[in-house]
């Protein structure tokens, strides 16, 4: 299936899917020497991210997000790509400096369409999501 | 985009590889959000501790001096760390000094300054003072601050400055209110506001102070990514709770009560037992009132707790003048311009090592927030005078408060 929404951060990438239905900020929620959601209480607290298609509602949280994702890059801790309902500038900042492909604004509604471990190609340039496996 | 000459030339490396690169992200973030073109600032307000060396390196090569202001937030204090006994501050002189000599080569000034400055702590900015500044990243903002340009988009055009979300407070006595207070309210209201949205929260008391207002809209982005607060009654865009909402209706209107309150401030403490290991002051950064009063309550004490007070070049010479800095000191405090909470340089293993403090206690929402994600450590989260209590008898009997 395929899904239309609009370019955040160009680039393809594909991987399987990690899904949160909340916000999130690099800074604070991402820890760039292991890839992993640090924050007592999350709902994913301990999960991985790296090389996952991350799925989550926006971005929130402090400036200083594009600087952890930066170290996350260059630790091989960011998520293949990103899909969101709708990216603000620091997130959206982050992922143009790190190349990390990033859609958002999903004509259909993903958290419906999209579930943790489905195998995910985002086509970013394109603006195209495609749910290829469950 | 549509762009000038100027700009053009930038961006084909006419100037400098650094100021190419700025104008390259910038347009890349602008065409993104349909910024139709980019605009100069008047100020530029940057980070360069936080910045990673290559990427500073890559946004800085060749740049001459800037003809706009540039100040730089709170910056790591290598040197100063390492004469407090926090071993493993060593790693960081090195970079520390090669940015900061840079820094000053572009004419920026170190003014070591948090909130109440453009581009970084964009909310304060934004609510407090009608200043026009989008959501940016430190990344993107040291490309503003390079290349003097920034996207014409977001926050920056009147039409998207009207709050779209309400908050109406439910039945709550705010006589009593502590700056504690308002951070909890501010990170309840930053969780419930979808993305990036403006927020009026109407029924609080007019002409609020300062340091309420501040601690209320700077808690926001903690939980959410709000980046413009008007609190009716009291900021400068927001008289009336129409001129707020710009006359519209807003799109949902978020009631807080007691119960909500109670749930932010259990939620905003994070531990199993009572022991304070350090105390961690402003964030935002201490105001003069508030390390006023912080000296009052440490008059003639002795601190169990390591203790942080942050506060910018400037108001820290003030408390220096003051007497107040000789107090807090006295008792075994620290005063410091750097960020208590992100670059605390007790909670962070990679500045204290085997020294690092395991758990802390904090006045302040957004700090509670960050201490305990990106330091680790156990949270104690209460008022002013719960911190001290703690911070002088090293234990915890802060309470969650009885709501009026």
């Amino acid at each position: 299936m395929e899904i239309r929404a609009h370019t955040v951060s160009a680039g393809k990438a594909e991987g399987q899917a990690l899904v949160y239905k909340g916000p999130f900020s690099f800074m604070g929620d991402l820890d760039s020497t292991t890839g992993k959601i640090p924050v007592p209480r999350h709902l994913l607290e301990g999960e991985n991210l790296a090389n996952k298609v991350f799925v989550f509602t926006t971005g929130k949280g402090s400036s200083g997000g594009d600087c952890i994702a930066w170290m996350a890059k260059e630790n091989g801790n960011m998520p293949s790509a990103i899909i969101c309902l709708e990216s603000e500038p620091v997130l959206s900042g982050a992922v143009i400096i790190t190349g990390i492909p990033t859609v958002d604004r999903p004509e259909k509604d993903i958290f419906e369409l999209i579930q943790t471990g489905d195998y995910v190609k985002v086509d970013a340039t394109a603006g195209i999501i495609e749910i290829v496996g469950k | 985009m549509q762009l000038t000459d100027e700009e053009k030339r930038m961006l084909n490396g006419e100037f400098a590889p650094g100021v190419q690169k700025a104008v390259e992200l910038l347009v890349k973030l602008g065409d993104s959000f349909d910024a139709e073109k980019l605009v100069p600032i008047s100020y530029g307000h940057i980070s360069y501790d936080l910045c990673p060396e290559d990427f500073w390196n890559l946004m800085t090569e060749g740049v001459p001096p800037t003809p706009h202001l540039v100040t730089t937030h709170p910056s790591s204090q290598p040197e100063t760390f390492k004469a407090w006994g926090l071993p493993v501050a060593d790693q960081w002189v090195e970079e520390h000094e090669r940015k900061l000599k840079r820094f000053k080569q572009l004419g920026w000034l170190r003014t070591e300054t948090c909130a109440e400055y453009l581009l970084c702590m964009q909310v304060a900015n934004n609510s407090l003072f009608g200043a026009r500044v989008d959501r940016m990243g430190v990344l993107v903002s040291l490309a503003a601050a390079v290349s003097g340009r920034c996207p014409l988009m977001g926050l920056l055009l009147q039409e998207n400055r009207y709050a779209s979300h309400l908050v109406e407070l439910d039945d709550l006595d705010v006589t009593d209110w502590t700056l504690s207070h308002y951070h909890c309210l501010g990170y309840y209201i930053g969780d419930q506001i979808p993305g990036f949205k403006p927020v009026a929260v109407n029924g609080l008391p007019p002409n609020l102070s300062f340091d309420f207002v501040r601690a209320l809209v700077i808690s926001m982005p903690t939980s959410g990514a709000v980046t413009l607060g008007h609190i009716v009654g009291s900021t400068p865009e927001a008289p009336t709770l129409e001129a707020a909402l710009g006359n519209r209706k807003p799109e949902q209107v978020i009631r807080v009560g007691k119960q909500e309150m109670s749930e932010t401030w259990e939620r905003l403490n994070v531990r199993d037992d009572d022991i304070v290991e350090h105390v961690s002051f402003g964030c935002p950064h201490a105001t003069i009132d508030e390390i006023g009063r912080i000296s009052a309550l440490l008059e003639g004490k002795k601190l169990k707790t390591s203790l942080l007070i942050g506060a910018s070049v400037s108001v820290e010479a003030l408390a220096r003048h003051q007497g107040y800095a000789a107090i807090i000191e006295k008792a075994g405090g620290h005063f410091l311009p750097v960020c208590p909470s992100i670059g605390n340089p007790f909670t962070r293993r990679d500045i204290a090592g085997h020294k690092q403090a395991k758990s802390a206690a904090t006045n302040s929402a957004r700090s509670a927030h960050y201490l305990a994600t990106v330091s680790g450590v156990k949270v104690f989260f209460g008022t002013e005078e719960e911190c001290i209590k703690a911070a002088i008898t090293g234990r915890w009997k802060g309470e969650i408060p009885k709501w009026k």
